[in-house]
């Protein structure tokens, strides 16, 4: 039997090193459900012993590339003991924390890969149904951000938009939102958290405020 | 070339022989000349399988010299190509098998003139089912989607390997220090890890070798009883999971819908993929022999450019 000798975090959780927080979340609930107690794949492979031994290590892994700071200190490591080249730490500069599915798409097909296969049938068809409508709202955005399993804190963690404004933008408050220009960033960040289309976010979003501005 | 796929997977009733007979008839009808041999002794059931009534001759005739040659004792079937070897009539003396009868066996289907042979065996992990398994370098497991299926999954691998690992121990290279350590193991408890573990002590520049040997044997899933409402990950999680914790190179080959005219297919005596060949079933099936013998092509294509 091996285990995880001379795996790196991103080996273990099967993603490729330019991997957007959301792909992460998604590896770590599918290394989750091979490797659980009561997977149907593994339980009869490993002894109590060796299955809690791998779960700390997908743990470990997990919580290191979701967190912002960890995983640049653990990208930096792997460079620096040769294990990884350069060119995925520029795409993650501080300037830009968040992953663009769109760019990935053209130069890393693997990436792209990856994301398709991550989200699940049901989350692919939940923001499907929510773009196809004419008008976005605050609760369609709060439904696939519940769906997709991915906290406020998280949003405002990777986005630095305050905790206030995404509830805002979520429960449609439209006297707590920020003024237009900034909104517009605003929505472009969080549909990108959430692996959405960012202009049809940001356009339906703005055409439900209107709609509730009149019908007021 | 040819190639021989030998199936197991521990259970009984998953469906290997029913995966070596649609196997067989469906690689024939894409050409190639197949022979299906039945190596489940004392329980063979193959020819109903295969539609065929009672197999006038069989292994049988080739062990106590009545026929020359393997070959000869292969009967045709009712798919052009598909032909077959039965051992219907050596099962009650044969299911303690002769050492010597079996080596004669084995080196025999490795001499057969056929494009692809397929070996189906008997249930469990007995030594005589091992080493028919290891007549070629890539065999088949089969099982369904329960817990205890998946289970004998691993178990056949970890048998796999064991043999593996005391058939090579045999040789001479080897320290009588770590011959007596495997020897004093019982089969039933120890493990891959543990030979690996006696060996990285007493001859540590051999462990990388054997590990290589396990790695040599490469393994293709199939997951058969597969039902609506069912995970489809699950064959490629098992394929995964594989590939990471044991020493070879496994590929998941795809899922076999469930499908009750299989029974009535069995019941009726005749070849389900023949009768009903256009099921979602024989789909599913069509698409593992496709994926079988594309992968010979692949495989083959640098030796023939060199």
């Amino acid at each position: 039997m091996k285990y995880f000798d001379g795996l790196n975090y991103y080996e273990i959780l099967k993603i490729p090193e330019k991997t957007s927080f959301l792909e992460i979340k998604q590896a770590y609930r599918d290394a989750v459900s091979i490797y659980g107690e009561d997977s149907l794949v593994t339980y009869s492979l490993f002894s109590t012993d060796e299955r809690e031994k791998i779960l700390k290590i997908i743990e470990e892994a997990f919580l290191t590339l979701i967190d912002g700071n960890k995983r640049a200190a653990y990208d930096k490591m792997l460079v620096d003991s040769g294990q990884s080249d350069t060119t995925f730490i520029s795409d993650q500069s501080q300037s830009e924390p968040v992953f663009h599915p769109g760019k990935a798409a053209n130069d890393d097909p693997l990436a792209a890969d990856a994301t398709q296969t991550n989200q699940t049938d049901e989350e692919k068809q939940l923001s499907d149904e929510i773009l196809s409508k004419s008008s976005v709202s605050g609760n369609d955005l709060k439904k696939l951000r519940e769906a997709l399993g991915v906290e406020i804190h998280e949003i405002h963690s990777l986005t630095r938009i305050s905790v206030s404004v995404l509830n805002a933008i979520e429960e449609n408050r439209l006297e707590s939102l920020p003024p237009d220009v900034y909104l517009r960033n605003f929505l472009k960040l969080f549909a990108e958290v959430l692996q959405i289309d960012p202009m049809k976010t940001v356009d339906g979003y703005f055409k439900h405020i209107s709609i509730v501005k009149n019908t007021d | 070339m040819t190639e021989i796929y030998p199936i197991g997977g521990g259970k009984g009733g998953v469906g290997k022989s029913f995966l070596a007979a649609s196997l067989g008839a469906l690689i024939a009808k894409q050409g190639h000349n197949v022979v299906v041999i039945d190596l489940d002794l004392g329980a063979s059931n193959l020819h109903t399988l295969l539609g065929v009534k009672r197999p006038k001759r069989g292994l049988n005739r080739y062990l106590d010299k009545t026929m020359r040659g393997l070959e000869s004792v292969a009967i045709p079937t009712m798919i052009q190509g598909l032909f077959f070897i039965s051992s219907l009539h050596c099962s009650m003396e044969i299911a303690n098998l002769l050492h010597a009868h079996k080596l004669k066996i084995i080196t025999a289907i490795q001499k057969l003139p056929f494009d692809y042979i397929l070996l189906d065996l008997g249930t469990g992990t007995n030594f005589n089912t091992l080493d028919f398994f290891l007549t070629s370098k890539e065999g088949i497991l089969i099982g369904t989607p329960e817990p205890t299926s998946i289970e004998n999954f691993f178990r056949f691998i970890n048998a796999v390997y064991f043999r593996i690992l005391k058939q090579t121990l045999k040789r001479s290279e080897f320290h009588s220090a770590v011959k007596d350590a495997v020897t004093e193991m019982s089969g039933a408890t120890a493990g891959t890890h543990d030979i690996l573990k006696i060996v990285s002590k007493y001859q540590p520049d051999k462990e990388t070798y054997l590990k290589n040997k396990l790695s040599e044997f490469k393994f293709k899933l199939i997951i058969n009883q597969f039902r609506k409402n069912m995970d489809s990950t699950l064959g490629n999680k098992i394929e995964t999971v594989c590939n990471r914790h044991f020493h070879s190179d496994f590929q998941f080959v795809g899922n076999i819908r469930y499908d009750e005219q299989i029974h009535d297919a069995v019941y009726s005596k005749a070849l389900y993929v023949h009768k009903y060949p256009h099921t979602q079933s024989s789909n599913d099936l069509k698409k593992i022999a496709e994926k079988i013998t594309r992968n010979q092509r692949l495989t083959s294509l640098p030796k023939e450019l060199s």
